[in-house]
């Protein structure tokens, strides 16, 4: 069994420990927000937190998650409590097809945790996640309006 | 209830003109059938009122706008949404909106309609045959698309528009009977009808029943744009919160009780089946395997997760059929266009253009075929329960879906239920039909197969490299200029000839004025499958007529702004955008001391116009696009903000088809297979892109295209500045 901490929870999960970290969290348990897009570590769809460092789980075994603290999208805010990254997203108006979203949203998450105010320079360094429709310039607004609220 | 009832109108007697109406300016289509009768069914167990085809208002005062669209994020049901409000007079605080059903009562034949009218105008006798005409042949298609660019400007500013304008009008005499007033001492304000004299109001929700049987205003009275609130305003797109809170339900997301999931390898050759499976055994020993089976093109693995369907589907081994596609490569593809580009073309426009006019400027492009790579890969669940086949989706036309669905269970389209879901990304991959005989719904066929043959509830989801192999491909087109320039420098002559069925000429023509034009096409189709991406044959052609007028501009040695604007009516939108982009870049020739160049492109694509300047230079790894400004003619911008986010997207998508789009042909199959080799721009490589509207009075126009085909030529004209070479082949890198 591998015992996964997901968002606070323990689980027990009779799955094999080089199952990516994805498809446990999506099918074993049924927290789809974190998408899947390229399963090669490229797109950063997957991407959640392990102890607080944004990882992208497709590529990352269930193995190496055990004993860590796993965050998901689900556990960054809600519609009554909208983390100040969401009420940026939504203040921007940053999604269009919104698939990649919770990922950039992680990713920016975890930015911010580590620098709360990031240059540009520091956003292309973080933010590489994709999003086919291309919704970079409001991305970055969002992130720069973000951080002013979180100083 | 179910909607199962077809009514036929043979006249328009049997029921209410309100009931009929919903199309513009006409109050009846008789040749469809009762579309309202037959949605109002559908409705019996609630209370809300059909006003018509696209509007419900329930008792307590909600208006529901039904979008017999998908809305991908690209914002049309919030742009229906104001364009209703507006004409209504409601509050934006009634506004709801649904995603039409999948079902023939909500077929969209406007679409039809709206891209037969851009190309010709029929006589004002014909327009009601006509539009009745499209709605049937809506129903007959099982037409239900979102394509074209075509829901804001078409469904809504054609359609809507005029049904809700009517609503009022009905919803005021409903008023003036129950009151025993007269209309004309009636005004409409947030959802009410006020009588000013007595201070009495009726919510519409309490006059819609009476409303909807009444005949439909004659004459229908549409607001000036000076009265709009909603429309033209940065609204705040109703998708977005739960978007943003990871609430939306996407294809992938499905879950159904005792789902299993498929993973699918490909033939590797296109069109080729698979003969035999090998190692069945093997395959079927790996854990969760439930089951291994031939599908149309393909192998599919059936496992209890889907990462262990995918991690079987690629050991298992297969023995194909053989194929004509065997040995199709790029190298024989270009061949092959060559080849046909010197034999019989067919005339698509010319005008003078003698034989004799010496020409100085020749020019051979090419563009490769591209997959869609919608960051959501292909997927569908499909189950059976109470005798009917269930499908869940995400397909930018949910009823050609369930048709097709149907078709390939050999059912009748009532036995099928299709659920249509949030799309990642749509951008014509999903569309679900072709101009071609390839089937753009081949994921969706395999998964009504899979779940029809195993009997179990699947969830079928494609691996991003059988994405990438499997796609309906923007056509590879070359393209073949001539050039002469008269002794002002302006051209003289223009003639190109290029590979593909050109539907559109218009978007293989030049926009500008040229005495002597001859445009020509092969008229050949592609052993690719090919279907609709982004902007269609204007992504192609719009880099080649615009690289291509720059290349005559340099050789008149004119500033390529400049030259174009010598070339255009001075008070046309072409003109307009171009000395707007001009002023928003602060355009130049020649680079600046920090090696950046600016190259600007025009294209006129579904009914908008959009001029861009790039600010690009050369760096070690490659070309890079600092900056683009874009200046777009959409007639009225319904929502400035959502139509701003859709040009900034589509110059990305653009870019990285610019930059590092391209799917190689070898063996008969696609070589690239996931985004390291088949890249997207990222955060660093996107350059800042400003938007400006003009207000120019145009007719409304597309916006969830228009941004795509100016890019690549503006970015390659500003790279000739820098280093003087001409860049006729895409990608650049």
């Amino acid at each position: 069994m591998i015992k996964l901490n997901v968002n606070g929870v323990e689980h027990s999960l009779d799955i094999e420990p080089d199952m990516p970290l994805l498809w446990a969290l999506r099918e074993e348990t049924a927290l789809r927000g974190t998408k899947f897009g390229c399963g090669i570590g490229m797109c950063g769809a997957c991407t959640v937190h392990i102890d607080g460092d944004p990882i992208r789980s497709c590529s990352y075994p269930v193995s190496a998650a055990v004993g860590k603290e796993i965050n998901t999208i689900e556990s960054i805010g809600t519609a009554d409590a909208p983390h100040a990254v969401q009420r940026a997203w939504i203040e921007h108006q940053v999604p269009q097809c919104g698939y990649c979203q919770s990922g950039m949203q992680m990713a920016a998450v975890a930015l911010l945790n580590t620098n709360p105010q990031p240059s540009d320079e520091d956003i292309d360094n973080a933010m590489t996640n994709l999003c086919r429709c291309g919704t970079y310039d409001r991305i970055r607004a969002a992130i720069k309006t973000a951080a002013k609220e979180l100083v | 209830m179910g909607i199962t009832r077809r009514i036929f109108m043979i006249t328009g007697a049997a029921v209410g003109g309100g009931l009929l109406l919903g199309v513009g300016g006409v109050s009846a289509h008789l040749l469809t059938h009762n579309r309202v009768g037959v949605q109002q069914d559908a409705h019996e167990s609630d209370d809300s009122t059909h006003i018509n085809m696209w509007l419900r208002i329930t008792p307590d005062n909600k208006i529901i706008v039904i979008n017999p669209h998908t809305d991908m994020g690209q914002g049309s049901s919030t742009g229906l949404m104001q364009i209703v409000a507006d004409e209504l007079d409601a509050d934006w605080s009634q506004m709801l909106v649904e995603q039409a059903p999948a079902d023939t009562a909500y077929s969209n034949g406007k679409v039809f309609e709206g891209f037969v009218r851009e190309m010709m105008t029929p006589p004002e006798w014909a327009s009601t045959l006509l539009e009745n005409g499209f709605y049937r042949m809506g129903d007959l298609m099982k037409m239900q698309m979102t394509g074209g660019s075509s829901a804001v400007r078409f469904t809504g500013w054609d359609s809507m528009r005029h049904a809700a304008a009517a609503t009022r009008q009905m919803l005021i005499a409903a008023a003036a009977e129950k009151l025993n007033v007269a209309a004309n001492t009636l005004t409409t304000e947030a959802g009410n009808v006020l009588h000013a004299d007595s201070g009495r109001s009726l919510p519409y929700g309490e006059l819609a029943a009476a409303a909807a049987v009444l005949d439909s205003p004659k004459d229908i009275q549409l607001k000036s744009r000076e009265q709009y609130r909603y429309v033209g305003k940065p609204v705040a797109r109703v998708d977005v919160p739960s978007k943003v809170l990871a609430n939306e339900d996407y294809g992938i997301d499905a879950a159904v009780p005792d789902m299993q999931y498929a993973a699918i390898a490909t033939s590797g050759v296109f069109g080729a089946q698979v003969k035999s499976i090998d190692n069945l055994d093997e395959v079927k020993a790996a854990r969760g395997v439930s089951d291994v089976l031939i599908v149309p093109d393909g192998v599919a693995v059936v496992a209890d997760n889907p990462w262990r369907a995918e991690k079987a589907v690629r050991t298992v081994k297969f023995t194909r059929e053989p194929h004509d596609n065997d040995t199709l490569s790029t190298e024989s593809l270009v061949n092959r266009q060559r080849q046909a580009l010197s034999e019989d073309l067919t005339s698509g426009m010319t005008a003078g253009a003698p034989d004799d006019i010496q020409t100085t400027v020749n020019a051979e492009y090419l563009v490769p075929y591209l997959a869609h790579a919608s960051l959501e890969p292909m997927n569908a669940t499909v189950w059976q329960q109470d005798g009917k086949l269930h499908v869940i989706g995400g397909v930018q036309n949910p009823l050609l879906a369930r048709a097709r669905a149907a078709k390939e269970a050999g059912l009748d389209l009532d036995d099928v239920v299709f659920q249509a879901r949030q799309m990642g990304g749509g951008f014509g991959r999903r569309v679900a039909f072709s101009m071609s005989d390839d089937e753009p719904l081949n994921w969706l066929i395999q998964a009504v197969r899979i779940a029809v043959d195993t009997g179990k509830p699947v969830k079928t989801t494609w691996s991003r490299e059988t994405d990438t192999r499997s796609d309906v491909y923007r056509p590879m087109v070359m393209a073949q200029f001539e050039g002469a320039l008269a002794d002002d420098g302006k051209p003289s002559l223009w003639r190109s000839r290029s590979y593909g069925k050109e539907m559109n000429i218009k978007a293989v023509a030049p926009p500008y004025k040229i005495p002597n034009l001859a445009v020509s096409y092969a008229d050949l189709p592609h052993p690719v499958p090919t279907g609709f991406w982004r902007s269609v044959e204007h992504s192609q052609h719009g880099y080649f007529v615009e690289s291509f007028i720059d290349e005559l501009a340099i050789s008149a040695g004119v500033d390529p702004l400049q030259y174009r604007l010598n070339l255009l009516d001075e008070n046309s939108p072409a003109a307009q955008v171009l000395l707007k982009v001009a002023e928003m870049s602060g355009w130049r020739s020649g680079a600046d001391n920090q090696g950046r160049a600016m190259g600007v492109a025009l294209v006129h694509s579904f009914g908008s116009t959009v001029a861009q300047v790039v600010e690009a230079s050369l760096t070690p790894s490659g070309p890079k696009a600092h900056r683009v400004w874009c200046a777009v003619d959409c007639g009225v911008p319904v929502n400035p903000q959502a139509i701003e986010a859709q040009v900034q997207g589509s110059v990305h998508y653009a870019l990285s088809a610019a930059l590092y789009g391209k799917c190689d042909l070898k063996d008969g199959g696609v070589v690239q297979s996931n985004f390291h080799d088949y890249r997207i721009v990222s955060m660093r490589d996107a350059p800042r892109v400003e938007v400006e509207l003009l207000p120019l009075g145009s007719p409304v126009g597309g916006v969830g295209e228009i941004g795509v085909p100016p890019l690549a030529p503006a970015l390659c004209n500003a790279l000739t500045v820098l280093d003087g070479k001409r860049r006729r082949v895409l990608p650049l890198v």
